[in-house]
């Protein structure tokens, strides 16, 4: 089966030559139809960089993205279009994404007419009640008028799911969307999202830098996680939370603290042998995790960076020397 | 450092008093929208030693509450209600009383405040030890010597290298670094209650732990009274004796952070747990609370989480209720709580893990 988004080898820099940083370094994936793919690391390890230029916001530098199979810089006008219809783009902060002039009909209905979804702005109104609706925005009609700032947070981030929909999209990147939402509505604003991805389809890209809700969201997908502009391990999501092999996927789920005072004082700690994160100025060589992980060979982590390989429980560790065991992030009571 | 300033304190009665304790107070913005209720009607004592966890989300009232205590309200909010009692060796204060040399003594020496965002908390033009020195200089103490070699021990007591950080402008600090660096400033003057707004929400994850590392230090080896002021749980889960709940600019609930994470009795405490994902362990459904929080100019009627609450009833939209005993040295705001307490003996929480139900039912 041919993958619905596919990157080769793909790489992005930025700045010239003395400050030149690679923020995505060598990542191919692949991701298919009707999948839920999270992307997840710290700031600074690529991951959004991923998702502007798996939406067309950013040429990669290196490498190539292929649309249902085709390279995006080599399709027609015509086959582009549709591609750019069909990746859309949900941005972390509902405060800055939204035209703060316009109203929410104007938000919705400019681009259902710009793009001809619609015909005459009879048809444009009925189908943006409609678009209101399956966000949760209800009742719809009591929306249309108002501006953003009269809309809480959640409320606001709904209205930039309900414009991406205007074009039909096929697959939409959500970087970060539900971080700077209140914890009581992140959930039901997640819920919405999974209810797109059934009922009309749509493949998801989930960036976040929160293990918990990539678990959540994307327990019946996989989740590939970023270090420094790498992809270190990646699988079914259930394996990698379960199971996590990559020293540093390890060290991010065992330091993450838990909404339970029992469960939080029970993880076990890992000791890294640095608590800085290398500069993307000055990467280290070889493994880039290699300084600060406990499992460091001399000799072998820090000359070459290690491929990602296979393992049998599923998905992929860029980790020779630790791919094999398992570690139990629980002390057991 | 010590020498309070005795004259000013009054005597307080025998026994061991809490540090802290605010009596019913009100905080107030003014707004082109009209006044809004920000804080209203809060107590709250932070006994000697603990650390107590503010909990609530955005607009809940708790970071107004917390720069309330420390008199750092913007011009348009003022505490318009109400007592900030201040209590250290038998002496006791209100810190709203305060003028402005006293306060500036208060602050710093007394009470510090640890704020959210790290880098706003620096001048970015100063060395960490000019910054360090013009504090300890204002407070009276200017022996360069000593107050440097206490900066470096402070710094080392945070694990960074001293030597190099104190010589740094902020700018070639990390965020944890810095965070590092703004707890350790904090403890200068050796105060005995800290505030600390939303330590660790802009870090990503391992710094993060090291943060929470150092700060359970603190309250271990230190016994540093803390107000941890904070939207995440999982922090509260962390590092606090003490939990209280925020809703609408009142504690809705108060109890050991045993009690809040298995046996709330607020609807909205429960509500709030049911909608945190955790990490470790297999899939778990999530509740979402419906609705969205209230709007503080024009706030509902009765309590004030009743338009959001499934344990509603009509007395709740008529008639707000007030902090009531529902266990030991546990409270609740709620005509309800009985019903929760039953829907959880239903419905226990944290089910994934069988040692923490056993936990649970030996209650």
């Amino acid at each position: 089966m041919m993958a619905h988004i596919e990157l080769q080898n793909v790489s992005r820099a930025f700045g010239k030559e003395s400050e030149r940083v690679l923020a995505v370094d060598d990542v191919s994936l692949a991701i298919e139809k009707g999948e839920i793919r999270c992307l997840v690391g710290e700031s600074g390890c690529g991951k959004s960089t991923t998702g502007k230029m798996i939406a067309g916001l950013l040429p990669p530098s290196g490498g190539r993205i292929l649309y249902e199979g085709k390279p995006i810089d080599r399709l027609n006008k015509e086959e582009y279009r549709a591609y750019r219809h069909a990746v859309q783009i949900i941005h972390q902060d509902p405060y800055a994404s939204l035209n703060p002039v316009q109203t929410v009909k104007q938000i919705i209905t400019t681009p259902l007419l710009r793009h001809r979804k619609v015909n005459g702005s009879q048809q444009a109104y009925r189908r943006a009640l409609e678009l209101l609706e399956i966000v949760d925005l209800t009742p719809a009609a009591d929306f249309l008028d108002k501006y953003p700032h009269q809309l809480s947070g959640g409320q606001r981030q709904r209205v930039s799911v309900a414009r991406a929909l205007t074009v039909d999209p096929k697959f939409i990147v959500a970087d970060e969307a539900v971080s700077m939402v209140d914890v009581s509505i992140r959930v039901s604003l997640l819920n919405m999202l999974m209810r797109l991805k059934n009922e009309f389809d749509v493949t998801f890209l989930f960036i976040t830098h929160d293990l918990a809700l990539a678990k959540y969201f994307a327990w019946e997908g996989a989740i590939s996680v970023m270090y420094l502009g790498r992809v270190v391990e990646d699988g079914p999501t259930p394996r990698v939370i379960t199971d996590p092999r990559h020293p540093y996927t390890q060290a991010l789920l065992a330091a993450v603290p838990e909404a339970d005072p029992e469960l939080t004082h029970r993880k076990r700690r890992i000791a890294l042998r640095s608590a800085d994160i290398p500069s993307l100025l000055n990467l280290p060589p070889g493994c880039t995790f290699h300084p600060r992980c406990p499992y460091f060979v001399e000799g072998e982590c820090d000359v070459s960076a290690p491929p990602l390989e296979p393992i049998s429980e599923g998905g992929r560790v860029a980790c020779p020397v630790r791919k094999d065991e398992h570690v139990s992030l629980l002390i057991p009571s | 450092m010590s020498q309070a300033d005795d004259a000013f304190f009054h005597h307080a009665a025998a026994g061991e008093k809490p540090p802290l304790s605010l009596r019913n107070v009100h905080i107030m913005y003014q707004s082109r929208k009209g006044a809004v209720n920000a804080v209203r009607g809060v107590d709250l004592d932070l006994r000697a030693g603990e650390s107590l966890s503010l909990i609530g989300e955005s607009g809940s009232g708790k970071t107004t509450l917390g720069l309330g205590v420390v008199r750092l309200l913007v011009k348009t909010a003022r505490v318009t209600q109400g007592e900030i009692i201040y209590r250290r060796d038998g002496l006791e204060m209100d810190v709203s009383q305060l003028d402005a040399r006293r306060l500036r003594e208060f602050r710093w020496r007394e009470c510090s405040m640890v704020f959210q965002s790290a880098l706003n908390s620096f001048n970015p033009v100063l060395r960490i030890w000019n910054q360090m020195y013009d504090t300890a200089k204002a407070h009276g103490w200017g022996d360069r010597r000593a107050v440097r070699e206490h900066v470096l021990n402070l710094l080392r007591f945070v694990q960074l290298d001293a030597e190099r950080v104190i010589d740094a402008y902020p700018h070639e600090l990390s965020g944890g670094m810095r965070q590092r660096v703004l707890i350790a400033m904090s403890l200068l003057l050796d105060p005995q209650v800290l505030i600390l707004d939303e330590p660790t929400t802009a870090l990503d994850i391992l710094t993060q732990r090291t943060i929470i590392e150092l700060l359970r230090r603190l309250k271990d080896e230190q016994r540093l009274t803390m107000l941890f002021i904070s939207h995440d749980l999982a922090i509260a889960a962390e590092l606090a004796d003490r939990i209280a709940t925020m809703y609408a600019g009142k504690i809705v609930e108060i109890g050991s952070a045993d009690d809040i994470f298995y046996r709330p009795r607020h609807p909205y405490t429960l509500g709030l747990i049911r909608a945190v994902p955790k990490v470790i362990g297999e899939f778990e459904d999530l509740v979402s609370i419906p609705g969205s929080p209230p709007d503080l100019v024009d706030l509902p009627s009765g309590c004030k989480f009743h338009p959001r609450c499934p344990f509603a009833t009509d007395r709740c939209s008529r008639e707000e209720p007030d902090l009531e005993q529902v266990g030991k040295d546990h409270a609740a705001a709620c005509w309800h709580w009985q019903s929760v307490a039953e829907e959880l003996a239903d419905r226990p929480l944290h089910q994934s893990l069988p040692t923490l139900q056993t936990a649970q039912s030996g209650e």
